[in-house]
């Protein structure tokens, strides 16, 4: 609709204009015949369809650019314009392509501008001690300089970020490998002793039981463990004190009763800080105030 | 401005390299100075382009922002204080050019705080252009990282399909004469180290302007693997031109050329307003039909609607 208004206007100016005379007249015939047609769809049509009464005066253009030129005999240095074939098409909506484009276009210009001013002898580029006014101040350059070096550092980080975490796993995976591997080879060693030990005994070997430590020993340590791991939170002894189990188990536990005996005495953990402390029971005891009673144990119940 | 040059040509870079070959040229800020050139100013073809830049009032920060970028990387050009006018625009800014005896004019003129239009003209009786300008980018953003000469002489790079088309011509021989600094203007620096990029992509004219870095010794001595390494950085600014108009007159005159796919910006959003506006009228009619049906096609009557009545 703006578009038709202003073309009227002209036709009443154009007397005027003793120029453009003859050569308004064309366009004007061929865009008013199409623009008839047009004036209702004129309306709805916006960006797809190109308005068909724009002006196109090619001849006033040309004059135009007549007037305007610099004669065909000036030198290339004063005008420094280069023309660049464009190969393909670029779609306007892709940003990397269309700067690629611009990119190459320029790179293109200055390889050919390059060789012109080889060929004249002129200097083309800036020697790096030439020290002038630049269009960017230098705290805007420091500005720059730092934004890029805070990119890069963060790149660099997150980099060593996930190296880490990634090493991280590596070194659990290989650590339970090892794990592994340490239990299979423990138990391979004891098997092979006990085969052995089990030839000997078969081939009538008199040898004293070597004590069977290992083989208790694994037991005990795990009830030891057991008992430890089950105690109740108010058992201020840290399930050091021992039940009257010990009492049935005269003969065949002698030795065990000695070894858990010893333990509970001994040994280590426990609740931490209430060895020294009364309990329930040891609070109105006092057995202990008796010569040559220093070394039982107040903790274990009786 | 057309003198035609007379046979000088040929002789004044041959006399040129003679000097530079038997005494050192003077280095100074502005170059290398040598003897004859003085005698090649006063025979044939000066540029004495000077170009006015002003801005209308209520602009917008950024294209502000632009206009400055613009007078600091175009050395010829002289800015001016904001044109206040309204109707009579384009005598006013003739009347400008005419008085700082400027020969073309960039006029930025923000519509409604949030349109640009360039006016790129010739004065006193060249043509004159009118852009709208998108996809603005100062040189202030700080992922622009180049940086160049104030007031080096840039190359200016067109893309071939500016010659296709008579329109693009003229607009390409404005753009040289506006954006090309003069030779021996008094504030251009000597060497080369930016360019410029014009490319017209889907009917707009985009412009680049790019730092040339290469590593290299002398001012002019680069070898062949140089060349190779030469890289651009981007200095900014960025912005893209839709050319609307081309009038034969300065700021007016008759109208030469139109561009048919140009759709002003206010349009634009009225047309989205519009559309937008559709949603409310469409759910009114619909719901007047939905309506007439049901009134039209009445439900039979539902045997479990009184199950839960009390």
């Amino acid at each position: 609709m703006a578009v038709k208004k202003p073309s009227p206007k002209l036709l009443e100016t154009m007397p005027e204009d003793l120029d453009m005379g003859p050569s308004e007249s064309d366009p004007e015939t061929e865009s008013g015949s199409e623009s008839e047609s047009e004036s209702e769809g004129d309306e709805d049509v916006k960006l797809a369809e190109p308005s068909k009464t724009a002006i196109y005066n090619k001849e006033g253009i040309l004059d135009k650019l007549g007037d305007i030129s610099w004669p065909d005999d000036v030198e290339w240095i004063h005008k420094l314009s280069l023309d660049i074939e464009q190969e393909q098409e670029v779609d306007v909506n892709d940003d990397l392509a269309r700067e690629l484009a611009f990119y190459t276009q320029a790179l293109e210009g200055t390889r050919q501008a390059f060789t012109k001013f080889q060929a004249m002898g002129l200097p083309f580029l800036r020697p790096s001690d030439y020290y002038a006014e630049m269009v960017k101040t230098d705290t805007h350059m420091e500005k720059i300089k730092g934004r890029l070096l805070s990119e890069k550092r963060r790149i660099e980080e997150a980099e060593e970020r996930r190296k880490a975490r990634e090493n991280k796993k590596k070194a659990k995976e290989v650590q339970a490998e090892k794990q592994k591997e340490r239990t299979k080879q423990k138990k391979e060693e004891i098997e092979s002793v006990k085969k052995w030990r089990k030839q000997r005994q078969q081939s009538g070997f008199q040898g004293g039981d070597m004590g069977l430590s290992f083989e208790n020993g694994k037991e005990s340590d795990t009830s030891k463990k057991n008992k430890r791991a089950g105690v109740s939170p108010w058992d201020r002894s840290g399930g050091k004190a021992k039940q009257s189990g010990g009492k049935d188990r005269k003969g065949g536990g002698g030795k065990r009763k000695s070894r858990e005996f010893r333990d509970s005495k001994y040994g280590f953990g426990g609740k931490k800080g209430m060895k020294k402390q009364n309990t329930a029971e040891t609070t109105n005891d006092f057995k202990g105030f008796s010569k040559g009673d220093g070394f039982q144990n107040k903790k274990r119940k009786k | 401005m057309g003198k035609k040059r007379k046979h000088s040509d040929v002789e004044v870079p041959a006399v040129k390299k003679d000097e530079t070959a038997a005494e050192r040229p003077k280095r100074t800020l502005l170059g290398w100075k040598d003897k004859p050139e003085t005698q090649q100013e006063s025979t044939g073809f000066r540029n004495r382009e000077k170009v006015l830049v002003t801005c209308s009032r209520r602009i917008n920060y950024r294209y502000r922002h632009l206009m400055l970028n613009l007078v600091s990387v175009l050395p010829h050009c002289k800015k001016d204080n904001k044109v206040e006018s309204k109707a009579t625009k384009g005598a006013t800014l003739n009347e400008l050019v005419e008085l700082k005896s400027c020969s073309s004019c960039l006029f930025f003129e923000c519509r409604k705080h949030k349109d640009l239009y360039l006016w790129m003209s010739k004065c006193p009786n060249g043509p004159s252009v009118k852009f709208l300008v998108n996809a603005v980018h100062t040189m202030e953003e700080l992922k622009l990282t180049g940086n160049h000469l104030k007031g080096s002489r840039p190359l200016l790079t067109f893309s071939s399909n500016f010659d296709k088309d008579p329109h693009w011509k003229l607009l390409k021989e404005m753009i040289t004469q506006i954006f090309g600094t003069p030779k021996e203007h008094r504030k251009s620096k000597p060497y080369h180290d930016h360019v410029f990029v014009f490319s017209i992509v889907d009917d707009h004219i985009w412009f680049r302007n790019y730092q040339i870095s290469c590593p290299h010794t002398g001012a002019d001595k680069i070898d062949r693997g140089g060349l190779e390494k030469m890289t651009l950085i981007e200095v900014g600014p960025r912005f893209c031109l839709n050319p609307i108009k081309i009038f034969g007159g300065s700021f007016g005159g008759p109208t030469l050329y139109e561009n048919p796919f140009y759709v002003s910006p206010n349009q634009i959003r009225s047309l989205e307003k519009r559309q937008k506006a559709g949603k409310y009228a469409k759910k009114v009619k619909a719901k007047t039909r939905r309506k007439m049906h049901e009134m039209t096609n009445p439900l039979e009557t539902d045997e479990f609607a009184d199950m839960w009545k009390e």
